[in-house]
């Protein structure tokens, strides 16, 4: 509540944050299972590391997990979408000003030149960034997972190399 | 001061100001009138710089920006203020950007106008709408009071109340330009008066002189606005003839 308090002075006056905030909780939540996806597909690709001899279950030590970045996939893609959503909303913060008055007039005539813009932008580059840093904390933990769980004879070598390739677009 | 120096604005290829030059010293109360879109709206818009324009408007001899630009205020009949924002955290809200502000004047007025303090905006009546974002105004501890038909919809007892209100509360400081079409219920609380007409100004004079020279503000404007006072005579018997 008190966070709340404090957001509202970063918020076009009046605007509904509460419900804003929702939408947001919202689709970090949308997101967040979404990318749960990746812990399915890695069970399916670990489950293909073993062969079945009789009753037991024997590694195959010639398989080979897949990349780390191909199970992942598009498990956090969700998060981009949601970030680059967060532009819809700066313009919804701006746009805000027009509806029921001209309370732009207002804004606009202000001693501090930076109050429109900083009650338009601030919410939506704090929700850019929790999205990247969610993003981040669950790429960390999948990797962990990955890095953990995957026997060290099916393990393609480079997995963290590889993901700043697919990040920067460079080949290995 | 504020100096108005050969001011123009167009629209697309429309002409909006024509080389408008005007000087409105502090301590008066100065009416603006012209027909619809003779430019009234669009020289105050400029003056506050929501419009980009040619020609030089200073205040204090010094152009408006953010560094001065606290010492004027704004009410418009488009309103200002924020529909979902009650008229406590308006007050709040100014206080915080404008150190001027007069608490004591937003309460008496508020009292006087009987409008209520924890009840958003949106929720106001028209007339209501137009008096709060006329206290705003009042309020902001400004020198230059631009007011743009701030009374459209208000009935006349509440605009007689205002003018009334305005002469008491108003320090020899500051200064206010109305634009508005109510030329006769303005005439008597008004110092000066300016005429625009298809973005020039037409007219300039102060009621002083109106009242020596024995004519009425009315007469003023339709003497400058070349009225033709048969014309209505003229057409009613035209179109008399023709049925």
């Amino acid at each position: 509540m008190n966070h709340k308090k404090k957001l509202v002075h970063y918020a076009p006056p009046g605007v509904n944050l509460g419900q804003e905030l929702g939408w947001f909780a919202s689709g970090i939540g949308a997101s967040l299972l979404y990318s749960l996806g990746f812990l399915f597909r890695y069970s399916r690709e670990y489950q293909l590391l073993f062969l079945w001899d009789g009753t037991a279950k024997v590694l195959n030590t010639s398989a080979v997990m897949p990349n780390f970045v191909q199970v992942l996939g598009g498990s956090l893609d969700t998060f981009l979408v949601l970030a680059l959503s967060m532009a819809a909303v700066a313009i919804y913060h701006y746009s805000y000003h027009y509806q029921g008055s001209k309370s732009i007039y207002l804004m606009q005539r202000l001693p501090n030149r930076w109050e429109l813009p900083r009650r338009c932008l601030t919410l939506p580059l704090m929700g850019v960034s929790a999205c990247l840093c969610v993003a981040l904390l669950l790429l960390l933990i999948y990797y962990a997972v990955y890095m953990a769980f995957t026997p060290r004879a099916c393990l393609a070598p480079y997995q963290w190399q590889k993901i700043w390739s697919v990040i920067l677009g460079v080949g290995i | 001061m504020i100096e108005i120096k050969n001011v123009s604005k167009y629209f697309g290829g429309k002409r909006a100001l024509d080389a408008v030059s005007l000087a409105l010293p502090q301590g008066q109360i100065v009416g603006l009138f012209g027909e619809n879109g003779a430019g009234k709206t669009t020289l105050i818009k400029c003056i506050l710089g929501y419009l980009r324009f040619s020609g030089e408007i200073t205040l204090d001899g010094a152009p408006i920006s953010r560094k001065n630009i606290a010492r004027l205020s704004f009410a418009t009949s488009e309103h200002s203020f924020f529909p979902n924002l009650d008229a406590t955290a308006h007050k709040e809200f100014y206080e915080q950007h404008f150190p001027q502000f007069s608490e004591k004047r937003f309460r008496g007025l508020m009292e006087f106008f009987e409008l209520p303090k924890h009840k958003a905006l949106r929720h106001f009546s028209t007339g209501q709408k137009n008096q709060f974002e006329v206290i705003l105004s009042l309020c902001q501890g400004a020198d230059y009071i631009l007011m743009d038909e701030p009374f459209a919809g208000n009935d006349v007892f509440n605009r007689e109340d205002f003018y009334k209100v305005l002469l008491g509360i108003l320090e020899p400081s500051e200064t206010v330009l109305l634009s508005t079409h109510l030329l006769e219920e303005v005439e008597n609380f008004i110092g000066r008066a300016i005429l625009i007409r298809r973005g020039k100004i037409v007219g300039d004079v102060s009621m002083l002189e109106l009242e020596d020279s024995g004519k009425c503000l009315m007469d003023y404007v339709k003497e400058t606005y070349h009225y033709k006072a048969d014309r209505v005579s003229k057409a009613l018997s035209e179109l008399t003839d023709e049925q």
